[in-house]
């Protein structure tokens, strides 16, 4: 859809306009290191009954088969087998369950849905507002505020018409307003470390593209300057915005050095045109971690699958072009069972999770790591399984130390569905805005089956 | 949950956002406030009126609410501006004095507020002007000073740049491209692969599209993306003529599509391997400029966007150089405003003409999104575009014209099974969809169990039950604008809708004529028995008559089902719905929300595919379906009791008397109703024994509360003779755990609790007609007495003012609105007479420079 060279500028207008409406709270920010999101979401659902450990006894055994609410410290519980690359960070691990989300679309897509918690359907008219990593990224401005990653589907109802190239994410800016993602490592890459690129045409992008905007902020500048009152007010906000994101690519560069000495240094095979699913999803955790670590953003959303998108590289099927539809409903592809080939593929996100985690702890930032200011959330964009019915949406949550939310190294199972003190996707997104500084009642749509149940308000014990 | 709050967490949010950015616009406006010289003394007459009327209560001896008015000749400017900005509200609302304190003469409250607001204008500060351009002020002119005809001040619209609308913007991009015949049909119901349309339309009923929207950072955003991708589908046909990398091909097998010419003038540079000329590139500069903002550079932007192209040339060659001027000139903010700044010399009043091509575009505009037709280019180039008569022809052709506004009401509702009606003039229809909100059923969603299962919301791929409702309450607007009488009382009276008409008229009755034919003469075969042998030997029967989408492969099953479906149709003297329940991608199911018995379920006669004939039916009343429609319901009068509307007043689980209260007192009685005090936690309470009526009664009955709910509820309450999805009732289920009778499974069987019987009296007032106000039996009354009132015209024709103009009405628009009630009425009720008048009026045609210029 949008260019490549188009996205860089977009993303740089956004901290512009973010940079302009942000809340007086942000604009007071301290000296403290920002609070950094990564939302690893992925398609077809994500089973709950895999993720509580084998170690749990039958009583616990029963609370999870009726859905009651119960809490275990993790120490002493070894992880799920596919969960095992998250053993070294099992301090900073919560397994949430029992989050409901059935005010989202969900099943076989769920678009801007579990992110936004209301139903999205592809049609432009049924975003009905940012969803929540803008959100957060508005509270924690960066001059990319934030950054979208996909593995996008091929198919399915919903393609997007390029694996490489970038098209309509999964995030929404604002009301009616899809986010864009890029498809590839290697697209990714090109956009977002442009300003300190060596090669040639990347530069010219880059510089054109400067001049253009000095240009058009100059003249609307100047018009602005002409008008009085009501129809001044009506061009010195664009005009303004335009100054902002000069004073973004400003700052972009001021961090040029740290920008370069971040450039993710990619083997090729994440570059190539034809790069394997697997392959893909680890070069964009290597482009994520770049983009975090360089400052140049705090917040970054990764569809690492979808439904529609045909799986290569997993292991022991490498040759398979695997269709996840024909997994949701159970095919075994190669001789390898469905539940098995889900099994391999969660278990190399848990590798990506892993991944991120470890690099952030070992980049020192104030008298910790950047990983103690980063939050790390995987979970399904569509419910509990293939043909999920939204009752279900289990988060597994990396948080480091600073992170303001009393979780870390707990299996935590929420009342469920219906039941007493039962939490949605909105009351957990809630609890993230409230922990850091928006003090929004409620985000998100309601529950029109929950109607006996207050469902507003983050959930209070997670609130440190 | 022990109350139902009125107010969701969506709203609020919604509102936040909308309010950040006007408060954004609005803070560099005030900031020119302190700018100003030191403010000047009192005058004698306002100072001798605040000493009568106001030190009393906030002199030195008391200062009331810490507002003192003896000491403004000492305050700072902007502690001078702020306290007359708080004055000018209490004054202009009628706050003070206070009710039961001696008033002051009308001569008295002249002097003050006039020097208040001459003031506050002077320094640009007046925050009740920018109030009042909103559309939620638009009801506090007076209306019967409006209506009385003494005010005889000269009409204008203030000198403006008007954001386009979503409507506008995309057919500005089809302009860009010059998109004509099919390939511009083919993007008139869909949107560009790579545009984002930057705008989007306020949620509210009444008028949508107002002058004072900003274009702000989120635009920018948006404007970017597009402007990129809008620049390399303007190039890529002369890119295709080249070859190297940047030959236009596109990455994206979804984006494939491109305007099968490039310009001349781009394509001359595209083509040049010679950097080019001075000349090439004024052409170029010059044929962006049209198509992107339909007007010559001047010299002076023609010698800064050449500097702009030579230097981008020199950095990335020709094409891309020429590329980033085609960009520029698309973030144009020009692009995205309707410039409407008057020319020539000043009148007597100070007023200026609209410019023969700002009136081109005015009226085209008005009437559709599109740009003026050539005919109406040719009069304004030609001089033919200077009188009011001028106007008034060029109005009257294109009201007449047929095809080139025509298009659907809204795309946006299509789906895969069905499309938004077309007409002539869809936004002619769509001022009384804006008006009446109906769409807004939409939004609101519900608990299906409790609908019986038959209401489906909004999900992928398809509007459920409230996007049909909203195309057939389309259809009935569009109807009534087409036949172009008694248009406002047809609209609230009708009794003929629109219901399932997927078809029509002509092609239905030959269905059911051929499914006639088919049920005589099958009726007494083996159907049941033995349908592949009945098939068989009916075979070129059954596929003479397409009606029964039977053909050679056909299996025996489909015959089963027809005959089925027919039997338990015609064969109990009823007409069946003209599409079968087991068509693919069936989803009619809403007949019920018109208080009608539904058609059967989907699966009710089994699977087609399989000859599962021996099912035995619980007998069950379908609707008698008629063919010809508009057809008459019983119990609806008109849009306000259309499923659609009422729907879209009302709340997740109840019906919404009060909102349903204020829609009719601020948009048919042209009154007011302040917003729920801050201080007032708007909830109904819970009780299992009362009816929603008496919940918000009791609510809302307190002296304190019912100050306002007098104007809304009595209104409202005459509407619970339907509920919250728009079917009839006299009893109201009491759903509360502690009457639940029977626990139903949501799907087959459901929830059943005790019920109690609706009270649906009310009381119409404010209709200044002794005749027409007082109690009222049902919504039925009601709407009858609506219908007949002045006011209640008067009041759709001010909207109508609001929707064509873009603003709020003034008193100086006064003639203007008693020139287009006239004509409606002197019309017999002529929508067109009303648009005609209005295009015409003063307040259309002139602008007044209020310092705004350029």
């Amino acid at each position: 859809m949008t260019n490549r060279r188009d996205f860089l500028t977009a993303g740089l207008l956004s901290a512009g306009a973010v940079a302009l409406l942000r809340s007086p709270r942000a604009a007071a920010a301290d000296s403290r290191p920002p609070m950094r999101f990564v939302f690893l979401n992925r398609g077809n659902g994500l089973f709950p009954h895999v993720l509580p450990p084998p170690s749990f006894d039958k009583a616990l055994a029963e609370k999870e088969r009726k859905k009651e609410a119960y809490e275990v410290d993790l120490d002493g519980h070894a992880l799920p087998e596919w969960m095992s690359p998250l053993e070294p960070h099992k301090n900073q691990l919560t397994i949430l369950q029992g989050l409901s989300g059935k005010m989202c679309t969900y099943g076989h897509h769920g678009w801007c849905s579990a992110l936004g918690v209301f139903k999205a359907n592809e049609r432009l008219s049924s975003i009905k507002w940012a969803t929540v990593d803008f959100e957060l990224a508005r509270l924690f401005p960066a001059p990319v505020p934030h950054i979208e990653l996909a593995c996008f589907p091929n198919g399915g109802g919903n393609a997007r018409g390029t694996l490489n190239g970038i098209a309509t994410g999964f995030s929404a800016r604002g009301p009616e307003q899809p986010n864009f993602a890029f498809g590839s490592p290697r697209v990714a890459l090109e956009e977002l470390f442009k300003s300190v690129s060596e090669n040639k045409t990347a530069r010219l992008d880059y510089e054109l593209g400067r001049m253009l905007l000095d240009f058009t902020a100059g003249r609307e500048g100047g018009t602005a300057r002409q008008l009085t009152g009501v129809e001044r007010a009506k061009i010195q906000s664009y005009a303004d915005s335009l100054e902002a994101v000069r004073e973004q690519t400003r700052q972009i560069e001021a961090l040029a050095d740290n920008i370069r000495r971040h450039v993710p240094e990619l083997d090729p095979k994440y570059l190539a045109e034809n790069v394997n699913t697997l392959d893909r999803q680890s070069g964009h955790v290597e482009v994520l971690l770049g983009a975090l670590i360089s400052g140049l953003t705090n917040v970054v959303s990764f569809t690492v699958d979808e439904l529609g998108h045909d799986y290569t590289g997993i292991p022991g099927i490498e040759g398979e072009k695997v269709n996840m539809h024909d997994i949701g409903h159970g095919k075994a592809i190669g001789g390898v069972a469905a539940e098995e080939v889900r099994r391999r593929t969660e278990h190399h996100h848990m590798k990506l999770m892993d991944r991120i985690a470890t690099r952030l702890k070992a980049v020192p930032e104030g008298t910790g790591t950047m990983f103690d200011n980063t939050l790390l959330c995987y979970f399904p964009n569509s419910g509990e399984t293939h043909h999920a019915q939204g009752i279900e949406y289990p988060f597994i949550v990396l948080a480091g130390d600073n992170a303001k939310i009393n979780l870390h190294r707990r299996y935590i199972r929420l009342p469920g569905y219906g039941q007493a003190g039962h939490k949605t996707l909105g009351n957990w997104y809630t609890t993230l805005l409230n922990a850091y500084g928006n003090p929004i009642e409620h985000y998100g749509a309601l529950d029109v089956g929950l109607k006996d149940l207050d469902q507003r308000g983050p959930i209070k014990q997670f609130l440190a | 949950m022990t109350t139902t709050r009125m107010r969701s967490a969506s709203a609020s949010l919604l509102l936040n956002l909308s309010l950040v950015l006007p408060l954004v616009a609005l803070s560099s406006r005030f900031a020119f406030a302190e700018e100003a010289s030191e403010a000047s003394p009192v005058p004698a007459e306002v100072r001798a009126v605040i000493a009568k009327r106001c030190v009393d209560c906030h002199g030195a001896d008391a200062s009331e609410g810490g507002v003192r008015l003896d000491q403004l000749d000492s305050l700072s400017l902007a502690a001078r501006l702020d306290l007359l900005n708080r004055a000018q509200d209490q004054l202009f609302f009628r706050l003070m004095p206070p009710a039961d304190a001696e008033q002051p003469e009308s001569g008295e409250r002249a002097v003050l507020a006039g020097w208040i607001g001459q003031t506050l204008r002077q320094h640009g500060a007046s925050k009740l002007d920018e109030k009042l351009r909103y559309p939620d002020y638009g009801n506090y002119v007076d209306h019967q000073q409006l209506f009385s005809g003494e005010v005889q001040q000269p009409a204008f619209t203030p000198a403006r740049r008007w954001l386009v609308s979503p409507q506008i913007f995309h057919e500005r991009v089809m302009d860009v491209f010059q998109l004509t015949g099919r390939d511009r049909d083919n993007f008139e119901s869909r949107s560009f692969f790579g545009v984002t349309n930057p705008f989007l339309l306020p949620d509210q009923a009444g008028v949508r599209y107002y002058d004072n929207s900003a274009i702000d950072g989120g635009h920018l955003l948006v404007m970017l993306n597009n402007a990129q991708w809008i620049s390399r589908k303007q190039l890529q046909a002369a890119l295709l003529k080249t070859s190297g990398p940047q030959n236009g091909a596109t990455e994206n097998p979804a984006d494939r599509w491109f305007p099968k010419t490039t310009p001349p003038a781009f394509e001359a540079i595209v083509l040049s391997d010679a950097p080019p000329t001075d000349a090439q590139l004024v052409a170029a500069i010059q044929t962006q400029f049209g198509l992107v903002l339909r007007r010559e550079a001047t010299s002076s932007e023609v010698e800064k966007y050449v500097a702009l192209t030579r230097q981008a040339v020199g950095l990335g060659g020709n094409a891309e150089g020429l590329r980033q001027m085609l960009v520029a000139v698309l973030l144009e903010s020009e692009f995205l405003y309707r410039l409407e700044f008057g020319a020539g010399e000043p009148d007597e009043f100070g007023r200026r003409r609209l410019s023969p091509r700002e009136a081109s575009e005015a009226i085209s505009y008005a009437l559709g999104d599109r740009a003026p037709d050539p005919e109406l280019v040719r009069a304004a180039a030609e001089g033919r575009l200077q009188t009011k008569d001028d106007v008034r022809r060029e109005v009257e052709r294109l009201l007449k014209e047929s095809e080139y506004y025509r298009g659907q009401v809204d795309p946006s509702l299509n789906g895969m099974h069905y499309q938004s009606n077309q007409t002539s003039h869809p936004r002619l229809v769509r001022f009384f969809r804006e008006f009446f909100g109906y769409p807004g059923s939409i939004k609101v969603f519900k608990d299906p169990p409790r609908s019986e299962g038959y209401y489906a919301n909004p999900d992928r791929g398809t509007l459920g039950t409230p996007g049909y409702l909203t195309l057939e309450a389309d259809r009935i607007v569009t109807l009534h604008v087409e036949k172009d009488e008694q248009v406002f009382e047809r609209l609230l009276t009708t009794d003929e809708f629109f219901v399932y008409h997927d078809r029509d008229n002509e092609t239905g009755r030959k269905i059911i004529e051929e499914w006639r034919e088919v049920y005589q003469r099958l009726k007494g075969t083996a159907w049941k028995t033995d349908p592949a042998q009945v098939m068989a030997e009916n075979l070129e029967f059954l596929k003479a008559r397409k009606a029964t989408r039977i053909v050679e492969k056909s299996p025996p099953g489909e015959l089963v089902n027809l005959m089925y479906y027919l039997e338990e149709s015609l064969g109990q003297g009823r007409t069946p719905f003209t599409t079968v329940p087991w068509a693919h991608g069936y989803k009619y199911h809403h007949a019920p929300f018109y208080g009608l018995p539904p058609t059967p379920s989907i699966g009710r006669y089994g699977d087609w595919r399989t000859t599962n004939y021996t099912r035995k039916l619980e007998p069950k009343v379908f609707w008698d379906y008629p063919t010809e429609q508009p057809f008459r319901i019983a119990q609806r009068k008109g849009i306000l009791t259309h499923p659609a509307w009422l729907i879209a007043y009302s709340s997740n689980f109840h019906t919404d008397p009060v909102r349903r209260g204020r829609w009719i007192r601020e948009k048919l009685l042209a009154g007011r109703v302040p917003d729920v005090p801050i201080t007032v936690d708007a909830v109904v309470p819970e009780n299992p024994h009362q009816t929603f009526r008496q919940r918000v009664e009791s609510a809302t009955g307190s002296q304190q509360c019912w100050k306002c709910h007098q104007h809304m509820n009595p209104l409202g309450m005459a509407f619970e003779m339907y509920d919250d999805f728009g079917r009839n009732r006299q009893l109201e289920p009491l759903e509360h755990p502690d009457n639940l009778l029977q626990r139903g499974d949501g799907k087959t069987t459901f929830d059943r609790y005790k019920t109690a019987p609706v009270v649906t009296t009310g009381a119409l007032s404010g209709t200044g007609e002794a005749s027409l106000d007082g109690e009222v039996a049902d919504a039925l009354d009601l709407i009858d007495r609506l219908a007949k009132s002045e006011r209640v015209r008067q009041s759709i024709i001010r909207h109508a003012f609001r929707f064509f103009l873009g603003r709020n009405e003034t008193l100086a628009d006064s003639q203007t609105l008693i020139e287009a009630d006239r004509a409606y009425v002197e019309s017999g009720g002529s929508f067109r007479a009303v648009v005609v008048s209005l295009l015409t009026s003063d307040s259309f045609l002139y602008r007044q420079d209020l310092g705004n210029r350029s």
